[in-house]
């Protein structure tokens, strides 16, 4: 019947242990832009993060043992219900893609370390198939130690500093090309990443410039603070409309700018809306708030599509 | 304080004030022992108890002359746009409480300046009578970017919150502004302004539905809108006048077309493009082509069955679109196999599917051969006129943790020499 046929489907593409998850989604639309496994690659380093700073003793002992269907069923009400246990019993397997089966909604298919609790981040989603692509990262990190500007505007290449202007030193790298905000007390700011890795690994390079001008530079409270996404919902959209349905979120007024301004409140992000269909997330402090506001934005904004 | 008076020498002396200057007095014989200045020196005023004017506790303080100056810049600019008088009140009362938000307090005097303008905006859209941000901006001299951020900071300072206006708001007291009576101009040229209103609305709504109005400056539509209404009322007679000669003859308000000629003239041009595209349906064209200078003579039919004409339109050019890979590529033949007898394929081949024809060469404006604009008749000119394709670069894969090569940061560091070479130009150039 139906049910054992998806099982036998999930059996063939979880079961073998090395399954790496490539980006082949069938469910994705022509238009799509599919994240790349970098993104799916962070979601590993997250967890082995989440692994070395996480207490795990909280879980319920029941989450090792999961012959009984019923305790399947307790496991897809939970929230964190991504859990995911590699098949080692051939039993355990069945059970297992029951579990993904009542997850089909929030199914992740990543291979994961046992006893790792995941919010389902979905970057794929049965209603829209586009993904917003990330543009801009802008993050912050803390050297630690007071800087001498003109110093290091003389002996780096890539460094402007005009204080007359502005009281920080602007350095830029060719790869990943950013540019760095780098102030006398330490502090910095990095922008231009496509990514949050690049982003961190730009900061690091910034700071590993400073180290080699001389400074006892470290590495300190790196946070991201914003992230700027874009993409194409490919159909025009009627903004006067949408300004009146949604008024207490919207602000439209084409005599100062062309696009709507919505400021969505879970999550918090605010959304540039244009005619064109083109919608532009920002304020966004993880990438899942950006995908989270998009999801929710587009069936208001598939509601103003002109047939 | 004297113990005796020096004439009778009685110690009858008295403190007895002439107004505000102390004296003592001699009761018996009257001369005045001592008296005091009627200046005071610094250290008395230091010791004094007389109260300075900022610590007095008088209510009713002069307010500052840059308040009384917006006051009565609020005042003209309101009898300018000729608001009732409970607006205008309003309006003085609104500006008077933004004034004296820190925000506006402390501002540059342009800032106070546009900030009047921006609080009769606010009791315009309050009170339902739609004015245009680029009236009020034409009024102040200033233009739309620096009156944007004054309003938005109005807004998000005393927490208002607006209430957005539609194109079809501002249009009736646009139309109003012209000065078409009959009385005014010649009968040929002349048009009530509501018959004005009644049709530019029209044309609006048309072009509301073909996407040239979402998102853009209201104004230079509603004057290009203004225009064809007025040549489609009569043809015959104002075919043969330009826009220039026709913002002479109305009077049209200045600030729609003396800053923003080209702007206008974009406007109309779209205009005339969606014009033409419906007029292209009408089953009655009797084998002229459908020109856009010409339009205006259709413009009456047109707007009378716009709906239908839409329709028809809409689906000739997805029939068109299916019947597309069926033809060869060189010639698109006018001749289709759709079932409408009576509607002509459009005479001139319609420009789409002219685009779609020569796929090997598209230049810069053209959309790429897979977009989904292709697909649909009317878009908004932003989508068609792409002149910039967004190329999104390959993306780095990285963990972020990756080690850095030392060559790579050395790479970014000047070596001795050339600091030495750049301490030598600075050097030289700062003795020049």
């Amino acid at each position: 019947d139906e049910e054992a046929a998806l099982e036998d489907f999930f059996d063939q593409t979880i079961g073998s242990s090395d399954y790496i998850f490539e980006g082949d989604l069938s469910l994705q639309g022509p238009a799509s832009q599919l994240p790349d496994s970098s993104y799916l690659s962070s979601i590993n380093s997250q967890e082995k993060d989440l692994t070395e700073d996480l207490d795990l003793s909280f879980l319920p002992d029941e989450l090792s043992v999961q012959d009984e269907p019923s305790r399947a069923e307790d496991l897809s009400r939970n929230e964190d219900s991504g859990v995911f246990c590699p098949p080692t019993e051939s039993t355990e397997a069945d059970t297992d893609s029951s579990n993904a089966v009542q997850n089909t909604s929030q199914f992740c298919t990543l291979p994961m370390t046992p006893m790792t609790p995941m919010t389902p981040m979905t970057p794929v989603a049965e209603s829209s198939g586009i993904i917003p692509q990330l543009q801009n990262i802008v993050s912050t990190v803390n050297l630690a130690c007071p800087l001498d500007l003109k110093s290091i505007a003389l002996q780096a290449r890539n460094a402007e500093y005009n204080p007359k202007r502005f009281a920080a030193v602007i350095m830029r790298i060719r790869e990943p090309r950013t540019t760095a905000l780098i102030f006398s007390s330490g502090k910095m700011v990095c922008t231009g990443a496509k990514s949050e890795e690049q982003s961190r690994l730009a900061a690091r390079k910034y700071a590993r410039v400073v180290q080699k001008l001389g400074f006892p530079a470290k590495f300190l409270d790196f946070k991201i603070q914003n992230m700027v996404g874009s993409c194409d919902v490919c159909f025009p959209i009627r903004l006067e409309g949408l300004v009146l349905t949604h008024q207490q979120f919207s602000s439209y007024e084409p005599e100062l700018f062309p696009g709507l301004i919505y400021r969505m409140v879970k999550p918090r992000i605010v959304l540039l809306i244009f005619v064109s269909g083109k919608v532009v997330l920002t304020g966004a402090k993880e990438r899942s708030e950006i995908y989270e506001a998009f999801e929710n934005i587009y069936p208001i904004l598939k509601g103003f599509r002109k047939q | 304080m004297p113990s005796s008076c020096r004439e009778c020498g009685s110690s009858n002396v008295v403190r007895d004030d002439l107004y505000s200057q102390t004296q003592w007095v001699c009761e018996d014989c009257g001369t005045v022992s001592e008296e005091g200045h009627l200046t005071t020196t610094l250290s008395e005023e230091a010791m004094s108890r007389s109260v300075p004017y900022y610590l007095s506790t008088e209510a009713s303080k002069t307010p500052c002359r840059n308040l009384l100056a917006g006051f009565s810049r609020v005042r003209a600019l309101c009898r300018i746009l000729r608001l009732s008088s409970n607006m205008e009140a309003e309006a003085v009362s609104f500006f008077e409480r933004a004034y004296n938000h820190p925000n506006f307090l402390r501002a540059a005097l342009m800032k106070k300046e546009i900030l009047g303008g921006c609080c009769i905006l606010f009791v315009c859209r309050q009170g339902n009578w739609p004015i245009a941000m680029g009236t009020i901006s034409y009024l102040l001299g200033t233009d739309s970017p620096s009156m944007g951020p004054v309003y938005q900071e109005l807004t998000k300072s005393l927490n208002i919150k607006t209430t957005t206006q539609g194109i079809t708001d501002l249009l009736e007291s646009f139309c109003y502004e012209f000065k078409l009576r009959p009385e005014q101009v010649d009968e040929v040229l002349s048009e009530t302004p509501q018959q004005l209103v009644d049709r530019t609305s029209a044309l609006i709504e048309v072009a509301a539905e073909a996407w040239i109005v979402t998102g853009r400056h209201p104004l230079p539509l509603l004057m290009a809108a203004v225009y064809v209404a007025w040549q489609s009322l009569n043809p015959k007679a104002r075919m043969k006048y330009t826009f220039s000669a026709f913002c002479q003859i109305g009077k049209a308000p200045e600030q729609a077309w003396r800053r923003s000629k080209d702007t206008v003239m974009k406007r109309l041009s779209e205009l005339r493009e969606v014009l033409c595209k419906l007029g292209r349906q009408l089953p009655w064209l009797r084998g002229n082509t459908v020109e856009p200078n010409t339009v205006a003579t259709l413009v009456d039919d047109i707007l009378k069955n716009h709906r239908v004409l839409l329709l028809r339109a809409v689906r000739n050019y997805e029939e068109q679109l299916q019947n597309e890979p069926l033809k060869t590529e060189s010639t698109p033949s006018p001749g289709t196999t759709h079932d409408e007898n009576d509607t002509d394929p459009p005479k001139v081949t319609d420009p789409d599917q002219v685009e779609n024809a020569p796929d090997k060469e598209t230049s810069d404006t053209e959309l790429p051969p897979n977009h989904w604009g292709k697909r649909h008749l009317f878009l908004p000119p932003c989508v068609k006129n792409c002149k910039r394709q967004r190329v999104d670069e390959p993306q780095m894969e990285v963990t972020g943790d990756e080690d850095i090569s030392d060559s790579e940061i050395e790479s970014y560091i000047r070596s001795q020499a050339e600091i030495n070479m750049y301490l030598r130009a600075q050097n030289e150039l700062e003795e020049a």
